[in-house]
């Protein structure tokens, strides 16, 4: 688990991370999202101990990682542009890497790299910036860290890729327990990969949640109701967080499972009613706009 | 068994990104190692075959020399190592200026200690193999040219210590230079910065002390860079190279070698504890610790903004209103353009106002604290009760030896040998200087002193004395009449063994030279230290030399020894071997004499009239030529030749013989406008130097014949 407890750091006079406290459960898919400038690769830089905090406290596995190799050795960061070495191919980053991390699979590495149709012999210079991503994430992934920090990494992957890096994730995390953070600007880019989202916004945490939880909290409600009367019975006690109307066609969106909806919505007379599924985006929607954001302006552009 | 992250393993992986700079290290150790070489030994064989060298052996050992200047003490060794030691350090930490490169760096799982020991240690193990191969090369060349012996590869191995250290301190330093700093330019800036700042801060200071106090002295009490290996390593090379042997050239390199080594250390444990202390974040920045800005832009802006300020003084013949304006423009131009630098961005020009202002502050607090003399520089004199004792000399230049007869500078000569403890007549003269002016002296003496203090301090101090003035006379009397100033003026008062070894001694009145047995040398040394105890300031500036001994010791040396008439042991001395004849000449003896008049006074008239036109600076071509009536020429030069025996007599009562030195009262005595050629009879009564065919004499100041001056007056010859 990585704790993350009241981080803050400023660069001069730009306070890049306010107080951020998150908490990284083990075997998540963790999406660290944010416009740009909201402070993510600061975070994930930090988590990495990269950067000392200038406040405030990263534990991974309980230990701190600024300088400390033993946490260090928990982790493989990809930062937004990978590093390779100058003339360097697959099988030099593999030597590295394979030097510098204990647990690094060759075999696995070399398997995968065929598998995503990489020459370990050509120059990574010579690769396009989709190529180097899914090469810093095969070794990422090879190097059989516990956690792997991928900062706007999956951003401009090809379908085939994501998908193909997906399975990858799913299958390590069932294997050994990976737990991937991924920071993106995107969240559509985020939204069938992670299991928890963190919602940075001016160096702040506007919301950390599971997406089960989000998903299963939030419902969507298209009805059309007998009389006022029995729309005020139905949503007496509901808490609604968004209300549209289209001439009698009302569309709801109400905290609350599945279950407790649909049951509350058989007690009244309707015309016709249905709980419709959110998507990841509509539930961010109104999360934050319950806290007086406008998500679109923010992530969605 | 080796594991995978181990040190070793790790220095592998590093050494396997830096091969392209062990192969540029290695090329340019082979060029300035065996290159040099090659060059140094091919030049002595040319040498050899056109017949440079008398004997075989001399041939050998120039080979041998040239392999000790080529493989251990190559003066311009120090600026390839410069170099090389700018490029292995910047290289190996370079990942510290590029963000991607710190992000994989510092985010693996390894020590940030270990990294930087192998990092450190790869640069140096660069360096080693790249030097060590060189030199052995070297070595095998020079012994297949045999220009190698056990001597010289001992004096090799020396050098190669030598010029380890020196490579460590700068190695250090651009390490530091790189843990400061967040791009290359700037470490580049801050690493030359570093290696010349003391060298120049006391260039500075030297010339901004010459430039504004009048009691500013570096012939005892120099001032000379501590920690500045380049000023250590050049001003020893010579030496080095003249090393005759193992053992001198080790004299000079172990006690540097540790002062270098502690240095180094030093450098190091500073620039790795900035490393620990870096925060990833400086990668591409001017300054990695944001609180060492304003400190580097006001050390940097005060040194610029003086330098120029005083070049400006220079220039503008001590302007000093121009030299304070520049100094202030100068800093602020800095200022801004430090700034500028920082951000990389021309609208910084104005950022931090108040480090800007305390750099400027400071430049004026300087400027004010030399022109005012806010320190009390040229007030200074101790109090008597402060001063252990005083060593002291008049502006002469004497010879002096050490016991190997190795050339000893008059300043080192007197500063071990003279130890005046009657300080008194000094400080008196040094406080009357205070209050004269000098331009009003008609004498003026330059006197360095050196003020030896109780509390162990040396100060050194010059000032003026009017030799003219006669309220001098007795407090230069208690100074020189000392036993303690003639100690360490004259080596003959202390220098028993070189006179020992005399080889040759000879004695002169200006017209002959007559030889002294040389085994007598000690017993003319006797007389001679008997007559010694009369010298005072009034002997040897109120009368001139009758002769002078000179005493020709091994090498080079040929000590001049003043003889007055009242020097009664020395002239008996020299009477009983037949040796004294007096200054004055018979003019039974001479042939002719032979006056030129330069007629100088026409010089200094027009020099005049034309000064009070205001210019400021009279040539006198063209002072001649803003006269009508002359034009530079030498027409105004008469010379005649006088032939009377009558005109002899008086003539050789008031001349002086023009060779036979005295520098404590030839400004005062001998008239420059008039030279006079003596030739001698066939048959005389001494026997006169016929050399050159006759000598030349002086006459003494206004003393000149009216015949001779008239004789010698312009129109006199029929021009």
């Amino acid at each position: 688990m990585i704790e993350i407890h009241n981080l803050t750091k400023s660069f001069e006079k730009i306070k890049a991370v306010d107080e951020v406290s998150v908490t990284i459960r083990d075997n998540t898919v963790f999406g660290l999202i944010g416009t740009n400038g909201a402070g993510k690769s600061t975070v994930l830089r930090m988590v990495a101990g990269v950067l000392k905090p200038d406040d405030g406290t990263v534990a991974v596995d309980s230990l701190p990682v600024y300088d400390n190799v033993e946490a260090k050795k928990k982790l493989f960061f990809i930062a937004d542009e990978p590093y390779f070495f100058a003339n360097a191919n697959a099988q030099t980053m593999e030597r590295y890497y394979s030097g510098v991390y204990e647990g690094f699979d060759k075999d696995e590495f070399y398997r995968y790299l065929e598998s995503f149709n990489l020459d370990k012999r050509r120059k990574i210079g010579t690769f396009s910036k989709g190529m180097k991503k899914q090469l810093a994430l095969l070794l990422g992934i090879c190097a059989h860290t516990k956690y792997l920090l991928c900062d706007e990494t999956f951003d401009g992957l090809d379908p085939v890729m994501r998908q193909g890096i997906k399975s990858i994730f799913a299958k390590e995390m069932d294997e050994r327990g990976l737990t991937p953070v991924i920071a993106s600007h995107n969240l559509r880019e985020l939204e069938d990969i992670c299991d928890h989202v963190g919602l940075l916004h001016k160096g702040g945490v506007l919301l950390s949640k599971d997406l089960e939880d989000m998903k299963c909290n939030i419902q969507k409600v298209q009805c059309v109701f007998s009389t006022v009367d029995d729309e005020l019975k139905a949503l007496n006690g509901v808490e609604v967080l968004k209300k549209e109307q289209r001439g009698s066609l009302r569309t709801f969106t109400v905290r609350g499972t599945r279950e407790e909806i649909t049951a509350r919505f058989a007690t009244v007379d309707t015309v016709f009613y249905e709980v419709l599924p959110l998507s990841l985006e509509e539930i961010f929607i109104s999360e934050t706009e319950v806290v007086g954001y406008d998500i679109k302006k923010l992530i969605l552009g | 068994m080796t594991s995978r992250n181990s040190f070793w393993a790790s220095s592998k992986e590093n050494h396997r990104r830096r091969i392209w700079v062990w192969i540029v290290s290695i090329m340019v150790q082979l060029m300035s190692y065996v290159g040099m070489l090659t060059v140094y030994l091919s030049r002595i064989r040319l040498s050899y075959s056109d017949g440079a060298y008398r004997t075989y052996e001399e041939y050998i050992s120039a080979l041998c020399q040239g392999t000790k200047d080529a493989l251990a003490f190559q003066d311009n060794l120090a600026v390839v190592l410069g170099g090389l030691s700018v490029m292995i350090g910047m290289h190996g930490f370079s990942y510290l200026y590029d963000k991607r490169k710190v992000d994989m760096y510092h985010s693996v799982p390894v020590n940030k200690n270990k990294r930087f020991a192998v990092v450190y240690v790869n640069g140096l193990i660069i360096y080693l193999t790249s030097t060590l191969v060189s030199i052995l090369l070297g070595v095998i060349v020079a012994w297949l040219q045999h220009a190698m012996d056990a001597e010289v590869l001992a004096v090799v191995g020396l050098g190669f210590l030598w010029n380890l250290l020196f490579f460590l301190v700068i190695y250090h330093t651009v390490i530091l230079a790189v843990m400061v700093t967040g791009n290359r330019f700037i470490t580049l800036c801050v690493a030359g910065g570093l290696v010349v700042y003391e060298s120049g801060a006391y260039f500075l200071v030297n010339a901004m002390q010459y430039a504004f106090f009048e009691t500013v002295s570096g012939f005892y009490v120099t001032h000379n860079p501590k920690l500045s290996v380049f000023n250590d390593y050049f001003s020893n090379i010579w030496q080095l190279k003249m090393a005759e042997d193992v053992q001198s050239a080790a004299r000079i390199v172990l006690p540097y070698c540790g002062k270098w080594f502690i240095l180094a250390l030093v450098i190091l444990a500073v620039a790795w504890v900035c490393y620990g202390r870096r925060p990833s974040e400086a990668a591409g920045k001017a300054i990695a610790f944001s609180k060492l800005e304003p400190v580097f832009k006001v050390i940097a802006v005060i040194p610029i903004g003086i330098g120029l300020g005083m070049w400006v003084h220079s220039a503008a013949y001590g302007s000093m209103a121009l030299t304070a304006v520049s100094m202030i423009g100068s800093g602020v131009i800095a200022c801004g353009f430090i700034e500028v630098i920082y951000d990389f961005d021309i609208k910084s020009l104005f950022k931090h106002l108040v480090s800007s202002g305390v750099a400027v502050a400071a430049i004026a607090v300087i400027f004010l604290a030399f022109k005012f003399d806010l320190t009390g520089y040229d007030k200074y004199i101790p109090d008597v009760d402060e001063l252990d004792s005083i060593a002291l000399s008049v502006d002469y230049y004497g010879q002096f030896w050490d016991e190997n007869f190795q050339y000893v500078g008059n300043a080192e000569f007197s500063e071990e040998h003279m130890f005046l403890k009657d300080v008194e007549p000094v400080l008196a003269l040094a406080a009357k200087s205070q209050k004269e002016q000098a331009e009003d002296m008609d004498d003026r003496r330059i006197v360095n002193v050196l003020y030896r203090l109780k509390s162990g301090r040396r100060v050194g101090r010059r000032f003026n004395v009017d030799f003219s003035n006669p309220a001098n006379e007795e407090l230069m009397n208690r100074i020189v009449g000392t036993r303690e100033y003639k100690e360490g003026t004259y080596q003959i008062m202390t220098d028993e063994a070189s006179y020992a070894q005399a080889l040759g001694i000879t004695y002169n009145n200006g017209a002959t030279n007559l030889a002294i047995p040389v085994e007598d040398a000690l017993k003319l040394r006797e007389a001679y230290l008997k007559d010694m105890e009369e010298l005072d300031f009034s002997l040897i500036t109120g009368k001139r030399p009758c002769g002078q001994i000179k005493v020709k010791l091994p090498i080079w040396v040929n000590d001049s020894l003043d003889v007055y008439d009242s020097f009664e042991n020395t002239i008996a001395y020299l009477q009983s071997k037949e040796a004294f004849y007096p200054v004055e000449l018979n003019p039974e003896d001479i042939a002719d004499i032979t006056v030129t008049n330069y007629h100088n006074e026409l010089n200094e008239v027009i020099s005049g009239d034309v000064s009070e036109t205001g210019m400021a600076y009279v040539d006198t071509r063209e002072a001649m030529a803003v006269n009508a009536d002359y034009s530079y020429s030498d027409e105004h030069i008469v010379t005649k030749t006088f032939l009377e025996e009558e005109e002899f007599a008086q003539i050789t009562k008031v001349i002086y013989p023009a060779y036979m030195s005295s520098d404590w009262n030839d400004h005062r005595e001998l008239d420059d406008n008039y030279d006079i050629y003596i030739t001698f009879k066939k048959d005389t009564s001494y026997p006169y130097d016929r050399s050159n065919f006759g000598v030349y004499y002086k006459f003494y100041t206004g003393q000149a014949p009216a015949f001779v001056v008239e004789g010698t007056a312009l129109g006199a010859d029929g021009q």
